[in-house]
């Protein structure tokens, strides 16, 4: 029977927080996860034990950085939650802040899934960012708020496309305007505006003959707000040709009529 | 938690903090709770201190917090908390129940634990929940009261008031039973008639086994229901005016009703007011209530706005389903006159309101475009009630979520923009199933792995951070099986993919299998490996769901190939051992299917499907006369008889047939939640040139389970419950098998069947869902056209039950009985039957 196992056993509480304290130390410092999941079995033991004594907090902390450091940031993200929660004036809660949110940051999943937890990472980033405005993780915060924002406009992006691809134009002419109402410092803006024209267009030109008009000069203002802001953008030359198609179709319209 | 004067709050230093009352908590752990420290600036009076005192309070561990300023010396303070611990609860009597399983209902119930903190809070809530489930049950003389008592805990002095036993003295009485239910006041509906409305019953010595107790809540029901009654047929204004409930003794009571039923009245004149958007003829034709009809208010209330159907034919539907959700429909007495009540009905139609975002939340496993494709309510479209409603049971259709939990939710309902925002709340459920299987069967160990995912992502298999445990989220369907005995093993595996493309909905299909099959030894139990048959096939299908002349419709092509290969291996199926044939068909499909919400038990709609399977007609170009394959030299041995191995390889080297099938099921939600099925199938297979002949392959199997099992032939299986598996071919083969050579094996090419099936559900929890179903049947095959009688069945009749469970599939049992004879038997019915069901077969 090992050291650890009657330790584990035994109800000395004094030793399994020396134990647990010495195996988180070494398995972060080693990099070795079978100490610190050694580590987390007495944890769980002693830490309900502890709350609210002067060995709490250090406790909570090292918890809450064993699930980190394990990868397991579900629990993570909770117990440094919890940790913020109760010590906000520990000298680790900076620390703990930025983990915390970073946690959700790692559980948040791909952009075609639900985004509850995104959410929940960027309002954890928020927190950290007005809290500590000069604070030692600021810059690679920014960084991960970007790449979950961007996340979200890929999400609401991806659907609206997903609108053109299955060809329900009115949908989206009508998501796309949402979207673009929504996030306009967007990187998918430019995209949005072609697609929304693309849409538009096509509409038009397979309509019922009475509504063709309306809907190419409706196509034609939405080229307008794409060469308003993307003059040489990605899209602009068949943007460029499906504007002079608008223009001739319009034109002869107007000429049979007269 | 920034620290904020209230009013004119000073800044102070905490100097000290002291911590009085009763605890069994250390002062150090206490001040820890608070989270002060000494030194630390603060304000009194501050949002801080404010926080603090909430913060304790919301621990739930004690009864009283008081903070006192003990002394101030200059900018420096000092605290005083006195708190007052809540009790903890040691031991729970409770007196007066005699069985142990209700005394632990109550504990666990109101969470009576030892170190439960014990408030007035939690007895008076105990003592509620133990007097209303008693009262519910008919024990309305149920008295309960609780006493805690101290408990000075010997063994450590320093404790003080911090324990209490709970005694708690349960007095149920006897159940009250209602003796009588007089009822006065009553001409046009006879007492029977209105206690016939009623769930409250009276004590009968026929009723021994239902309750007779009396329930308020239902009682309240009930006089609701009688005015609803007598509202139904001219009764406008019927009521109760007084009812009163007499206690005769300690265990029986009467019920008093009086009932004044005033006069009969008629519909007069119905007009409408406010609308603009249907002429008032429309709006009558949907009311369907003509003047002089009886008066009937529930109906008219039906009409306006069926509270029981959300799919109902009424006004607000109407309406509802074109745009206007802000309408409101209001039916208004505008002249009453002798019998007769004019109606006028005002409707405000408002604005016409628009989908603007519509959000999918909860799919934690799917993918969006998954689920966004299956909307019906888009970006900018007009609003639909229907709409939502039919969105939600195709999503439940999916199979991916669970259909009981699926809800809409309207956000920023903008009546001024006429917009509304959508969300579609969904919960994922286990879309996968294995089947592991080991058994002895023919001659040893049979083992079968199956897994069948069923939200399969064919994209993900490449990126490793998508196996959680496998790619998921893409809709797609994979499935694997492999099946190995001693002397054979077959592997099949299939794909599919619903929306190929992602533009339209046309499902791709593919599948392959392989299978090898030994000769088996049976004397030294072995296989012989230089005798074997080989089947090696594969298939290629699309499916698309139409526009016209519904959306409900799909057509389906297949391609479909099998090769099979003899060495020195007779299978009777052909005359010859070694050899091989070809099994090259298209199958082309027509299907309807409405039925909703949830796949596993539909509450309605029908399913039908029409199929027609066919080879290349090939003996209309290569001109070979099969009739006379037996009097050329080259099909026949060296005494000149017909070889029929040589004759047989020419006839089936390539299969040529086609095969058409019918199937249509109905599902009526008959009252509650009984659903009665009603199947009717027919199938057919036929030869282009009878000289060929129909191939011995593709053919019917009636009788049993119905459950494909192992077969080279491609045979098919129809369930008919009653009889052995396979056993109904055709009646009169018996005394041709001698003469034609025909095995009972060799199946039947014409069957039909007919099925009426009563289900009721269990539970239809995503976990499990379970129903309980009763059945009669019957159905017959034939060999041809001339023996074809539609009305000559094998009928029978059971009952069984079905199990869903998401990892496993359809499990079930039925028991059937067979009311005639086994074809070509005399043995009198067939009786009973058990049959197990598994797989997706409903």
């Amino acid at each position: 029977c090992s050291e650890y196992q009657k330790v584990l056993k035994e109800d000395d509480i004094k030793a399994k927080y020396v134990m647990a304290d010495s195996l988180y130390n070494q398995g972060k410092k080693q990099g070795k996860k079978g100490k610190l999941k050694k580590s987390l079995r007495l944890l769980d033991q002693i830490v309900p034990q502890y709350r609210g004594k002067p060995q709490g907090e250090r406790l909570a902390y090292i918890y809450a950085d064993t699930y980190y450091q394990l990868g397991s940031y579900f629990d993570s993200g909770y117990q440094f939650e919890r940790f913020t929660k109760a010590y906000p004036r520990s000298e680790k809660a900076e620390e703990a802040y930025y983990k915390g949110a970073e946690s959700y940051y790692e559980v948040s999943p791909r952009y075609s899934l639900d985004q509850t937890e995104t959410h929940k990472a960027i309002d954890k980033f928020q927190q950290y960012i007005s809290r500590y405005p000069d604070g030692e993780y600021i810059g690679e915060a920014n960084e991960l708020v970007g790449d979950l924002r961007d996340k979200l406009d890929k999400k609401q992006y991806e659907i609206a496309k997903q609108y053109h691809h299955t060809e329900d134009y009115k949908a989206a002419i009508a998501a796309f305007n949402n979207f673009i109402e929504d996030n306009p410092g967007s990187k998918y803006i430019e995209k949005a505006y072609f697609y929304k024209l693309d849409a538009a267009y096509t509409l038009a030109i397979n309509s019922y003959r009475q509504l063709v008009p309306a809907r190419l000069k409706e196509a034609k203002e939405y080229y307008g707000d794409y060469f308003k802001y993307y003059p040489d953008g990605e899209f602009s030359t068949r943007a460029g040709e499906i504007s002079t198609d608008i223009e001739n179709r319009l034109q002869n319209i107007n000429n049979s009529n007269s | 938690q920034e620290d904020i004067p209230i009013a004119n709050g000073k800044e102070y230093t905490i100097a000290d903090i002291k911590v009085t009352g009763s605890s069994n908590y250390s002062e150090n752990t206490v001040i820890t709770f608070t989270g002060l420290r000494v030194g630390e600036k603060i304000y009194i009076p501050g949002d801080r201190m404010s926080n603090v005192i909430k913060k304790l309070w919301d621990l739930g561990l004690f009864s009283d917090i008081n903070f006192y300023i003990d002394k101030v010396e200059g900018n420096d303070v000092y605290l005083e908390l006195e708190i007052q611990e809540v009790p903890e609860l040691r031991n729970v009597k409770i007196n007066g129940l005699k069985k142990k399983k209700h005394r632990e209902e109550i504990l666990k119930k109101n969470k009576l634990k030892a170190g439960t903190k014990v408030t007035e809070n939690l007895i008076a809530t105990t003592r509620a929940n133990i007097k209303e489930k008693y009262t519910s049950e008919g024990y309305l003389n149920t008295d309960v009261k609780i006493v805690t008592r101290e408990v000075k805990d010997t063994a450590d002095v320093q404790q003080s008031n911090s324990k209490v036993d709970m005694i708690v003295n349960v007095e149920k009485g006897d159940k009250v039973k209602i003796k009588s239910v007089n009822i006065s006041g009553n001409e046009v509906f006879s007492d029977w008639k209105i206690r016939r409305q009623m769930k409250t019953k009276r004590k009968n010595f026929l009723r021994f086994w239902k309750r007779s107790k009396f329930i308020d809540e239902q009682y309240e029901k009930d006089k609701d229901k009688i005015v609803k009654k007598y509202k139904s047929q001219g009764y406008r204004d019927a009521r109760i005016v007084s009812d009163s409930i007499i206690r005769l003794d300690e265990d029986d009571i009467a019920i008093n009703l009086k009932i004044e039923e005033g006069n009969k009245y008629y519909f007069g004149n119905i007009s409408f007011l406010g609308n603009s958007v249907y002429s008032d003829e429309q709006l009558k034709q949907v009311l369907g209530i003509q003047k002089g009809d009886v008066y009937n208010g529930v109906l008219l209330k039906k009409k306006i706005a069926d509270t029981e159907r959300p799919d109902g034919d009424d006004l607000t539907n109407l309406y509802q389903n074109n745009g206007y959700l802000f309408s409101q429909i209001n039916p208004v007495e505008t002249r009453v006159y002798n019998d007769t009540i004019d109606f006028e009905i005002r409707i405000v139609e408002g604005k016409e309101a628009y989908f603007d975002n519509v959000v999918v939340k909860g799919n934690d496993k799917t993918n969006d475009h998954v689920i966004y494709r299956n909307l019906r309510t888009r970006p900018g479209q007009k609003y639909s009630k229907e709409d939502v409603v039919r969105t939600v049971r195709e999503l439940g259709q999916l199979g991916f979520f669970d259909a009981e939990q699926l809800s809409p939710e309207f956000k920023n309902v903008n009546p001024n923009d006429g917009t509304l925002d959508l969300e579609y709340n969904v919960v994922e459920s286990g879309a996968s199933q294995i089947e592991l299987q080991g058994g002895y069967g023919g001659g040893g160990f049979v083992g079968t792995l199956g897994l069948s995912f069923n939200n399969f992502s064919l994209k993900g298999i490449f990126d490793k951070d998508a196996y959680k445990p496998l790619p998921m989220g893409d809709g797609q369907t994979l499935s694997l099986r492999a099946q190995a005995a001693s002397y054979y093993q077959t592997y099949s595996l299939s794909f599919s993919e619903p929306w190929l493309g992602g533009k339209k909905p046309i499902r791709l299909t593919t599948s392959f299998s392989h299978t090898i099959q030994y000769y088996y030894d049976f004397y030294n139990r072995d296989k012989n490996s230089n005798r074997s048959f080989l089947i090696t096939g594969g298939s290629i299908g699309l499916a698309k769901r139409l526009t016209i002349p519904d959306d409900y419709f799909t057509l389906s092509t297949a391609l479909s190939f099998q090769h099979f290969n003899l060495k020195n291996y007779n299978v009777g199926l052909f005359n010859f051992p070694d050899g091989y044939s070809n099994n090259f068909a298209i199958t082309v499909g027509l299907s309807r299917d409405n039925t909703f919400t949830n796949p596993i038990y539909p509450m309605g709609g029908s399913k039908f499907s029409i199929t027609a399977k066919f080879t290349p007609p090939y003996s209309l170009w290569n001109g070979i006369d099969y009739g006379n394959l037996k009097n050329k030299p080259e099909y026949q041995d060296e005494n000149g008889n017909p070889d029929l191995a040589k004759i047989d390889q020419q006839k089936f080297n390539w299969l040529e047939y086609y095969k058409i099938k019918f199937n249509g099921d109905w599902y009526n939600n008959l009252f509650d939640k009984f659903v009665l099925r009603t199947n009717v199938e027919y199938g057919f297979l036929g030869a282009y040139n009878n000289d060929r002949g129909i191939p011995p392959f593709e053919r019917f199997y009636l009788g049993g389970d119905g459950l494909g099992g192992y077969s080279l032939d491609g045979r098919e299986t129809v369930r008919l419950r009653g009889y052995p598996n396979q056993s109904l071919t055709p009646i009169d083969r018996n005394y041709t098998a001698t003469t034609r050579g025909a095995t009972r094996n060799d199946g039947a090419t014409i069957y039909n069947k007919y099925s009426l099936e009563l289900r009721y559900p269990i539970t239809l929890k995503p976990s499990a869902s379970i129903f309980a179903l009763t059945f009669a049947e019957g159905g017959a095959s034939y060999d041809g056209f001339r023996d074809f009688n539609p009305f000559e069945l094998n009928r029978s009749a059971g009952f069984g039950v079905r199990i869903f469970m998401p990892a496993f599939g359809l499990l079930g049992i039925d028991f059937g009985y067979g009311f005639d004879p086994i074809p070509g038997t005399n043995s009198g019915p067939n009786g009973w039957e058990t049959h197990f069901i598994i797989g997706q077969q409903f």
